[in-house]
């Protein structure tokens, strides 16, 4: 019997030794053995073994035998839940996003749907790590600012270069949709007939925009390409065609109720595939989006009230009414670049929605399973399922707790370093303290 | 000098046939512009002597010869500007012309309180202020050149007088009172000093910046008027002893203004800023006026304390627009309140004793002024009082009470003659008196009056008809078949003209017709197309019937003011209990107790008196929390917040000490209510970090409902905001901001060496001034400076410094710089990598308060780690948890938990970061912090383990008062949803009346910011 059994203590110092290095591909069989599997797919499994070979997962029992050449670790009073998922963030594209420098996620020319974001994810990043230290294994890494912003990827939170941290690319092209707030006062610089105006003028520049790519591509399937120029291509165009063929979804970022009608109306009449991004006042607008199958990304539970008026929780209740009206949504960070290295924090926006009345089992698949199946991955990722990536984590507590931590991760079967900027400047600076006899 | 001829016939009442053949040729050449030369006027004589007859009798009217006094069928006798007689049985001088004004009222005429006066730009001179926002020297009548169109208006509402402010400015200037004649007499040169809070855009690199500033300029400048006054005088006796004393015209303008006791009106937006104004005149001992707002009803309590004169505009908000639902959203329910309750505003400052005036100031269209003003009456406002803000009150606060205001004999022969009622808007002024000069304010209205003429041309008869008013007249000649609509319709003195296409005598193309209205009737001449020239008349008048004017039906809101105003207001803060019992609960003290299972606690007047296992509950009815299965612990405490304050930055000078949050408290921020839902109770409100010393804190408890005063916790040490790295030396801010000192950190350091060496010097040129009386009585004082002021505190340790801070360096330094000046640093804020040097901060015994787990937004928190709380802690720093932000604040008990998550602290040492801790940080832990004997009854109900992300805070109390508690929020929600319903059922079925709607504000969360809030974003944002 030459099984390893190592103890997650054990694993914690050889990792401390180094500066966060990719995990190789697995290579031997992993059994977790006794741990309360959070499966998100089939509820909680109590002292139940996982096993998983390759990247895949390939048995969940109780007492499964640790077979030869099989790394065996102990997970008894530990918690195991699938990778969560981020599903909007500038994570990769921005280092700090005061530094110009750094920021590589806001391409200019107003509507840039050829950029995509896993091209300049920075799989250095001293973000990563952070991220992954709480359980955070997949985020969907989002160009932002203009109107179309660029094509997002679902990067996995480990990797040598960007192309082996891509779990998935593209997951969508992303739209900031219009401004329909309208300002009434009349010393407003510009009139409520105008505003509205406006308003329809840039509504209507989007049809105008996917009805040229349904030219274009009548003309490029079409074209004789036997004269010189018959044949001029159009990056931009040409990187919308999956999503206005309806392949792929368009991701629009609405918060206003205004602005999420318009979005579901707009996706009726064209006869596209939209997510709603941001979200803030769905509550108000739950038929449509029900009617319409139209699922919501929510950014940010930990967020402050929209009005004065506001009920004090209706940042927090905000998944709790979605999910009593059944529209389908999913909870993440919000995208801004600020919030970039707080990613981390994903599972307390989703322990607050459920303080405010989203059911436990929900608030968990609302950054698991529920993110994976708007970001089109649920068949691979999302849940504890035999046939699923291996990406989950070991924790020491509820996931949905500030107080637990994470103790081991896995991508596709990877063990994970968990070291990261963080601890490294803990430990450096406890050594500064025990140097001073300050700490023993 | 104009001459205008005045055909007395237009005007409607007619004159008396009593008029000799001298009056009438008198009144011909009747001079309006100017009448002739005045007694005292001293310019020479144009051509020769002009002689303005002004001797009239005005009979028959309704006279107010003031409010609360009328006489009907009165006369009044006037003679070259000053009313002789007045009464219903008068002598009338046979000189006089006499003016039967049957059915018309009479009133003093009125004065418009406040008119602002176009000032030009000022070079700055030797004898200038150092801040060009400080001109007190200024007069508005210097500036005056009237427009004759703003004239023409204000006349028209029964405006003889202005009060005329400078348009500009903190310390705008002086105030004139301005005749609305033609002269454009001076009545009264200076009236009062006039102030702005007004203060320049935000990035402005010019001070002050901030409403934070400007009130410290207000306050510095009159700080320095009185030492300048005082200087000056030591100086004039003891030139050989004292350096001459920079020359400064305003701070002398501004200490004769303060030892005469002139009146200082401050401009006011809002009725937080009517505080305001009462807190400064108060340390000043100033007479103060006010230029209301229109809130004021909404701190009635506060205002009417002090009553001062308040001139109020009636700009009542119009209708908003609430047609369709998401629109109306928008609107706050504060905004919707104020649409309905602004115009019993003046009511409610007259029944509480304040003495008002009205201006047509803020309004877009100023002929809303009587529209506004009747509404008032309507809806209660006495038409004395009404009366008495249009005349006699101004005119007393003026100094004009012995001429001007009201209709007696040596009053000033300032009238308004009106066609009824003036408080009935459907009637029209008609004229108003200015010094015995009269102004038509529709001249040659009766020409051409609405109605219908028989029309006849060379044998063509028809109809002509004349709709509308003078000014927008429109006509049509009407024949059996067809209607022509006349145009080019044009009034030229009493000659009628317009051209029609008019086939006549088959002559086709177009006519034009003028003609002239005499002995009643119409007549004149027609140029046709080929020149040919016809005459014709319309005879037979018939005066179509006026539209009867709408009545509108107007009563006082019967709203309740809510305080603050709006949604979650309350409309009185609750009694305090006499005592609360909390039984069988879990008590985390943060005190010696530590934590206490199914224990009891009984709060006595508002302070905790006991926490036993078992406690006799009181007899005398308490309030009492089944405890069971619930968590107590003390209310939080915030060490680090920008909420409740309506300014947090004064960014313009690296050294800003002299500014104060307290100046600028805002008690209707509707996070504090927010706040109290998540279980805080205290914060401590900081200046934010855009320079090195910024401004003075303020520690608040979150006693919502209460004004801002009654936030302040009395018994907290007073402190101070300093700043280090990157903000204050301007890295995050572009590059237009590369010059101001400090760039470096190196600089910074120097500033704040040079800022307490400055102020030790002050301290020790006080104390010399101080040793020797003799001095005193010979030396030029030594300035009152508010920032050194500021300084010498810190420096005699009686203001706690708390400074942003976050790499190691700046941190050790400032340590260092402390030491050398002989003070110690109350906290570090932020001090993100306090855990680098966390045995110099315990060595210094300053407090750490900083963020959990924020990171890498900019380049110096790249290395802050959340486990900075812990090792701090761990190296013998006492630490807090803070939030610099109105989100995070919500949830402080869970920012808590990630000490335990980060580094492994104990539950209870995690949950003091936000309780105890930050209290002995703030020096204020004798009160407040932890639930022991003795202390104030802060303390917050759980349903669950307080630092579990399901448990939510039930019920916050402070000071053994329930001000949050789900229950009441519910209360809360249910009521002012209910309010909106009804608002919006109510604006939809009311009439829009033509004012000017209120901006509804943009959603909070899109102006919401995170801790960067009053660092970089809120710049950025400002700058662009």
């Amino acid at each position: 019997m030459r099984t390893i059994i190592i103890t997650l203590l054990i694993a914690f110092s050889m990792i401390f030794a180094s500066d966060q290095i990719p995990a190789p591909a697995q290579k031997k069989p992993i059994l977790i053995q006794n741990g309360t599997l959070h499966t998100v797919s089939q509820g909680v499994l109590e002292q139940t073994d996982i096993l998983f070979d390759k990247g895949i997962i390939t048995r969940m029992a109780k007492s499964i035998d640790p077979g030869p050449e099989m790394v065996v670790i102990d997970a008894h009073g530990k918690h195991i839940y699938p990778g969560l998922i981020a599903s909007i963030s500038t994570l990769g594209l921005v280092e700090v996003s005061a530094v110009r420098a750094t920021v590589d996620y806001n391409e200019v020319g107003g509507n840039t749907p050829e950029v995509r974001a896993n091209a300049s994810y920075n799989p250095d990043s001293e973000l990563i790590p952070i991220t992954r230290s709480n359980g955070v294994l997949f985020v969907n890494t989002t160009p932002s600012g203009g109107v179309i912003t660029g094509q997002s990827s679902l990067m996995a939170m480990d990797g040598w270069t960007w192309e082996d941290a891509t779990a998935n690319h593209p997951t969508a092209l992303h739209i900031n949709w219009p401004n329909m707030r309208i300002n009434p006062n009349p010393d407003f610089k510009t009139s409520v007939k105008d505003q509205e105006a406006n308003r329809l003028k840039a509504l209507k520049e989007l049809d105008v925009l996917i009805d040229r790519v349904r030219h274009y591509q009548t003309m490029m399937d079409n074209s004789p390409n036997k004269r010189p120029h018959d044949v001029a291509h159009d990056l931009r165009l040409e990187a919308m065609i999956p999503y206005v063929n309806g392949e792929k979804p368009f991701f629009v970022h609405a918060f206003d109720a205004r602005q999420i009608e318009a979005a579901v109306l707009w996706s009726i009449k064209q006869d596209l595939k939209i997510v709603i991004v941001g979200g803030w006042d769905a509550w108000r607008v739950t038929q449509i989006l029900v009617d319409n199958q139209i699922p919501v990304i929510v950014e940010g539970i930990l967020r402050l009230p929209r009005r004065r008026n506001s009920d004090y929780r209706e940042a927090y209740a905000l998944p709790a009414r979605l999910h009593e009206a059944g529209v389908s949504f999913c909870i993440s960070t919000a995208g801004n670049a600020f919030q970039a290295p707080h990613v981390r924090d994903l599972p307390n926006h989703a322990a607050m929605a459920a303080a405010f009345g989203l059911p436990l089992d929900v608030a968990l698949r609302s950054i698991t399973l529920s993110a994976a199946e708007i970001l089109g991955v649920a068949d691979r990722i999302g849940s504890l399922d035999v046939g699923k990536e291996a990406s989950l984590f070991i924790a020491d507590g509820d996931i949905l707790e500030i107080t637990s931590h994470v103790e081991q991760a896995f991508i596709f079967g990877s063990t994970t370093d968990m070291n990261d900027r963080h601890k490294t400047l803990y430990r450096k600076y406890q050594k500064k303290y025990r140097q001073l006899g300050i700490l023993k | 000098m104009d001459i205008q001829l005045i055909d007395l016939s237009r005007f409607r009442y007619g004159v008396s046939n009593v008029i000799n053949y001298r009056c009438i040729m008198k009144i011909l050449i009747l001079l309006v512009s100017c009448g002739g030369l005045l007694f005292g006027q001293t310019e020479p004589l144009i051509d020769i002597m002009h002689v303005n007859p002004r001797v009239f009798v005005l009979q028959n009217a309704t006279v107010h010869i003031e409010p609360g006094n009328t006489i009907s069928n009165a006369s009044i006798a006037m003679r070259d500007g000053i009313i002789e007689q007045v009464g219903s049985r008068i002598s009338v001088p046979k000189d006089a012309t006499i003016i039967d004004l049957q059915g018309a009222q009479i009133y003093a005429g009125f004065i418009d309180g406040w008119f602002e006066v176009k000032t030009k730009e000022v070079k700055q001179t030797a004898r200038s202020h150092w801040i060009d926002l400080v001109h007190p020297e200024w007069v508005a009548s210097d500036y005056y050149s009237p427009d004759t169109k703003v004239v023409n208006d204000l006349r028209s509402l029964g405006f003889t007088q202005i009060h005329a402010v400078p348009d500009d400015g903190i310390f705008r200037g002086q105030s004139s009172v301005i005749d609305l004649d033609d002269d454009n007499s001076i009545a009264v040169p200076v009236v009062s000093q006039v102030l702005d809070f007004k203060n320049r855009a935000w990035g402005s690199r010019d001070y002050p910046g901030s409403l934070l500033g400007t009130i410290a300029v207000m306050r510095q400048t009159l700080y320095d008027a009185d030492w300048y006054g005082r200087s000056q005088a030591i100086y004039a006796k003891h030139p050989d002893k004292n350096e001459s004393i920079k020359a400064n015209l305003a701070l002398k303008v501004l200490a004769k203004a303060q030892a005469d006791k002139t009146p200082f009106i401050i401009k006011t937006g809002q009725e937080a800023a009517a505080l305001r104004a009462m807190d400064i005149a108060r340390e000043f001992g100033l007479k103060l006026w006010l230029l209301g707002s229109g809130f004021e009803y909404r701190r009635l309590s506060e205002i009417s304390k002090e009553k001062p004169f308040i001139i109020l505009p009636v700009n009542f908000p119009g209708k908003p627009d609430i047609s369709k639902p998401f629109r109306a959203n928008q609107y706050t329910t504060d905004q919707l309140k104020h649409w309905d309750l602004a115009p019993d505003n003046a009511r409610k400052l007259v029944a509480a004793g304040v003495q008002i005036g009205f201006t047509t100031k803020g309004l877009k269209k100023r002929e809303q002024f009587r529209k506004n003003l009747s509404a008032a009456v309507r809806r209660g406002l006495s038409e004395d009082a009404a009366l008495a803000g249009l005349t006699t009150a101004p005119a007393k606060q003026f100094g004009l009470s012995k001429t001007h205001g009201k209709i007696k004999p040596g009053y000033q022969a300032s009238l308004v003659v009106v066609e009824g009622n003036y408080f009935d808007d459907s009637n029209p002024v008609r004229s108003v008196w200015i010094r015995g000069n009269k102004y038509d304010v529709e001249p040659a209205a009766d020409l051409l009056l609405p109605g219908k003429w028989d029309f006849s041309l060379k044998g063509l008869t028809g109809h002509l008809e004349f709709k509308g008013k003078p000014s927008k007249l429109s006509g049509a000649l009407i024949f059996e078949k067809t209607t022509l609509v006349l145009k080019h319709l044009n009034l030229d003195g009493n000659r009628v003209s317009w051209s029609v296409e008019l086939d006549t005598n088959n002559i086709a193309g177009v006519s034009r017709f003028t003609g002239i209205l005499a002995n009643d009737i119409l007549r004149g001449t027609v140029v046709q197309a080929n020149d040919d020239e016809f005459s014709w008349t319309a005879t037979n008048f018939i005066l179509f019937p006026t539209d009867e004017p709408e009545i509108i039906e107007d009563s006082a809101s019967d709203l309740v003011v809510v305080y603050p105003e709006g949604a979650y207001g309350l409309e009185q803060i609750p009694d305090q209990p006499h005592s609360v019992f909390i039984n069988d609960a879990t008590i985390w003290t943060s005190g010696p107790k530590g934590i206490l299972k199914g224990w009891d606690m009984l709060v006595v007047d508002g302070k905790i008196k006991q926490i036993a296992q078992h406690i006799k509950p009181p007899k005398n009815n308490p309030v009492v929390i089944d405890g069971r299965g619930k968590f107590i612990t003390a209310g939080l405490i915030d060490c680090h917040s920008h909420s409740a304050a309506a300014s947090i930055n004064e960014g313009a000078q690296s050294v800003t000490a002299e500014v104060r949050i307290q100046d600028v408290l805002d008690p209707d921020d509707i996070n504090i209510y927010r706040e109290l839902a998540g279980g805080l109770t205290t914060i401590n409100i900081l200046h934010g970090s855009a320079n090195t010393i910024g401004g003075q804190n303020a520690v608040i408890k979150l006693r919502w409902g209460s004004n801002a005063k009654g936030l302040i916790l009395k018994q907290a040490p007073q402190g101070i905001k300093f700043a280090l790295g990157e903000n204050v030396k301007q890295s995050n801010w572009g590059d237009d901001f590369k010059t101001r000192y400090p760039q470096t950190r190196m600089g910074v350091e120097q500033i704040l060496r040079d800022a307490f060496t400055r102020a030790r010097d002050y301290q020790n040129n006080w104390q010399v001034y101080h040793k020797t009386s003799k001095w005193r009585k010979t030396l030029v004082p030594p300035r009152k400076d508010l920032e050194l002021d500021a300084l010498v505190e810190v420096l005699a340790g009686e203001r706690l410094v708390h400074c942003h801070s976050y790499r190691q360096d700046e941190i050790l330094m400032l340590s260092r710089v402390a030491e050398d000046f002989g003070f110690t640093i109350g906290t570090f804020q932020h001090v993100l990598e306090g855990y680098k040097v966390a045995e110099r901060i315990a060595e210094h015994g300053a407090g750490a308060s900083t963020f959990t787990d924020w990171w890498a937004y900019k380049f110096e928190v790249y290395d802050a780690i959340p486990y900075n709380g812990t090792l701090m802690q761990d190296a013998g720093v006492l630490v807090s948890f803070n939030s610099d932000s109105g989100e995070l604040a919500r949830r402080m008990n869970l920012e808590a938990a990630k000490g335990v998550k980060y580094g492994g602290m104990s539950e209870i040492d995690a949950l003091n970061t936000v309780t105890i801790n930050p209290a002995k940080q703030l020096k204020i832990d004798n009160w407040v912090g932890s639930l022991e004997e003795g202390k104030d009854a802060d303390f917050v109900v759980w349903t669950g383990h307080p630092l579990s992300t399901q448990t939510i805070c039930e019920q916050t109390w402070i000071d053994g008062l329930q001000y949050f508690s789900h229950k009441k929020d519910a209360a809360l929600l249910a009521r002012d949803k209910a309010l909106r319903s009804k608002l919006i059922q109510k604006i939809l079925l009311t009439e829009d009346r033509g004012n000017t709607p209120l901006e509804p504000p943009p959603p909070l969360d899109e102006s919401d910011h995170n801790c960067l809030a009053h660092d970089d974003v809120l710049w950025e944002e400002g700058l662009k």
